[in-house]
């Protein structure tokens, strides 16, 4: 396609709609309100932290000295007690309460594990420190003996004291990036994310320490790889259309899914994801979009129901003309995730959406954004983001 | 946030100043300082810049300057001493934003504490070589006013070099 022909002037209309009817809502009714049937969790500071996990060791002293058989109930974490809430539209844990007993031989290794993080987190929380999931692990190397066994802990720690992981200080690697129109403090440092560069700002793990101080953008974008990011940041697209941009370079992490959260409650900005034309692709903005099973519990505090699709639809390969030695055809684990995401509820629901997933079914196609860099390396932002964004083509 | 919208369409959000009563305490003033250096020109929208400028006034005004004093005000020395060293920081690099906690500073100066003193000290010594360097200023003016008229033969020569020999000692001096 001619660069004459990409060089419109493309006005955001249909975004600048959005963002006047998100700051037109009042904040207060905004507020995601829970089903009674869910466990509600709080993000707490540190000292409310410490004093919910002090509260639980008196309860096991107490039941040393009373039965001598402590118990420790926390809301069960598997697929029967997560709940699709339809109204908040997010995935949700359910009241099912299960219990570890110490003097019980299955569980005591268990508890054991579960103490030991319990131990950790409170030495974090005591000194005002962070640690990764992966640092926890070496702390005690013996008793946890795989990642997976320390990682489950801390998930049963945090459930356990109705909090998010990151109350506990323990955080996820930095994965992440972010570039665009914004402001933000870490602790007495001011950043500014339109100046630094290709690259961006590393989403910081350690959220707690993090503010949004200024923004003048009037949308956020999420994309999937590394590469589109690469080419938005190359261009500088939010010079010209102001906006803050996201990569968690896949399935968001916790860190990302976070600060995304927290921008898009803050800010009240419009959220789009850019991914690509794959299930994949539409599993990662589901994400997003109303959280994890494995995360249920912190969903209120993670996911982003609001966020839009903004593609690469399996539509816009045709209405695109992405040739067709860019499309690539659908393998039996394509299929079958297509399959299974048609069964979600949350899908369902969604006709636009449903219609997409249907339509890819039925031409067993899939493509990457970059696949769009056939029209030339400006396509993407020159002509198809700016349109859509213009237009309101998004689901 | 604080929310200001644009002609255009566009939006500028500042955050909230009630925030800020949480932070550091030279914070505020910093965050002042950015968004009047680094931003504000940048919103291109006259309307917006003034509201803008007149929040961050208010900031100043409701949280800067009130936490600062109350520091300075209190009887906790190490507390005193900390943000004396910040503002100490701050003053070299800005005067202004300074400027209204001058009288806290004097007062500081009957305190027993002989670091709290001198640290007050030596930031009111910016303050006085910054007055003497505008006097400085108006008084070259006044030499090079006697300076033209004495070439035009207005005043005479022992005026002139008593004139020139009031201004070397004030220089010299100050």
């Amino acid at each position: 396609m001619a660069k004459s022909e990409m060089k419109e002037n493309w006005d955001l209309k249909a975004t600048k709609e959005l963002l006047n009817n998100l700051q037109n809502q009042d904040l207060e009714n905004k507020d995601i309100e829970l089903p009674e049937d869910t466990i509600k969790i709080d993000d707490l500071r540190r000292k409310e932290a410490l004093n919910k996990l002090y509260s639980l060791v008196d309860s096991v002293i107490e039941d040393i000295y009373t039965t001598g058989k402590p118990v420790i109930e926390l809301p069960s974490r598997s697929n029967s007690n997560i709940i699709w809430d339809e109204e908040s539209d997010l995935l949700l844990l359910g009241k099912q309460i299960q219990q570890k007993q110490f003097h019980s031989l299955t569980s005591v290794v268990d508890i054991t594990r579960l103490m030991r993080v319990l131990e950790i987190i409170n030495e974090l929380l005591m000194k005002d420190m962070h640690a990764t999931k992966r640092e926890i692990f070496y702390t005690d190397v013996k008793l946890f003996q795989d990642q997976k066994n320390s990682d489950k802990s801390l998930e049963d720690v945090a459930t356990m004291l109705y909090t998010t992981r990151n109350s506990t200080h323990v955080v996820a690697s930095a994965r992440g990036s972010c570039v665009g129109r914004l402001r933000i403090r870490d602790k007495n440092d001011i950043i500014d994310l339109e100046g630094l560069g290709s690259g961006g700002w590393g989403i910081s793990p350690m959220l707690d320490n993090i503010e949004i101080l200024e923004s003048d953008a009037e949308f956020i974008m999420v994309v999937e790889k590394d590469a589109a990011m690469m080419r938005l940041a190359e261009a500088r697209f939010w010079k010209q259309y102001p906006c803050i941009i996201l990569t968690a370079q896949g399935v968001g992490n916790v860190a990302v899914r976070m600060f995304l959260k927290r921008l898009s409650k803050e800010l009240q900005l419009p959220v789009f994801s850019l991914v690509d034309s794959d299930p994949y692709g539409h599993y990662i903005h589901s994400v997003y979009m109303r959280g994890s099973k494995r995360l249920s519990y912190e969903s209120p505090f993670l996911a982003t129901p609001d966020i839009k699709l903004l593609g690469v639809l399996t539509r816009d390969l045709d209405k695109y003309n992405v040739p067709d030695d860019c499309r690539l055809d659908m393998n039996k684990t394509d299929i079958k995730r297509t399959q299974d995401l048609l069964k979600e509820d949350f899908v369902k629901k969604n006709k636009a959406w449903k219609t997409d997933l249907e339509l890819a079914l039925k031409l067993k196609k899939k493509a990457e954004i970059q696949a769009l860099s056939s029209h030339g390396f400006e396509f993407l932002t020159e002509k198809y983001l700016p349109e859509k964004l213009s237009t309101g083509d998004w689901l | 946030m604080r929310v200001f919208r644009k002609k255009d369409g566009g939006i500028v959000q500042l955050i909230d100043k009630e925030r800020m009563r949480e932070w550091s305490i030279e914070l505020p003033l910093i965050f002042i300082e950015y968004i009047r250096n680094n931003k504000l020109d940048s919103y291109d929208d006259d309307k917006v810049k003034k509201s803008i400028e007149k929040y961050l006034d208010e900031i100043m005004e409701d949280v800067a300057v009130p936490r600062l004093i109350e520091v300075l005000e209190g009887d906790n020395v190490e507390e005193i001493i900390n943000a004396l060293e910040r503002i100490e920081k701050i003053a070299n690099e800005n005067l202004d934003l300074t400027r209204p906690i001058r009288p806290y500073l004097e007062e500081l100066l009957k305190k027993d504490n002989k670091k709290i003193t001198n640290l007050a000290d030596s930031i009111l010594e910016l303050f006085r070589r910054e007055e003497r360097r505008k006097e400085l200023s108006e008084k070259r003016k006044v030499m090079e006013k006697k300076e033209e008229l004495f070439m035009e033969g207005k005043i005479t020569a022992d005026e002139y070099a008593e004139a020139r020999k009031e201004y070397i000692k004030f220089r010299d001096n100050r």
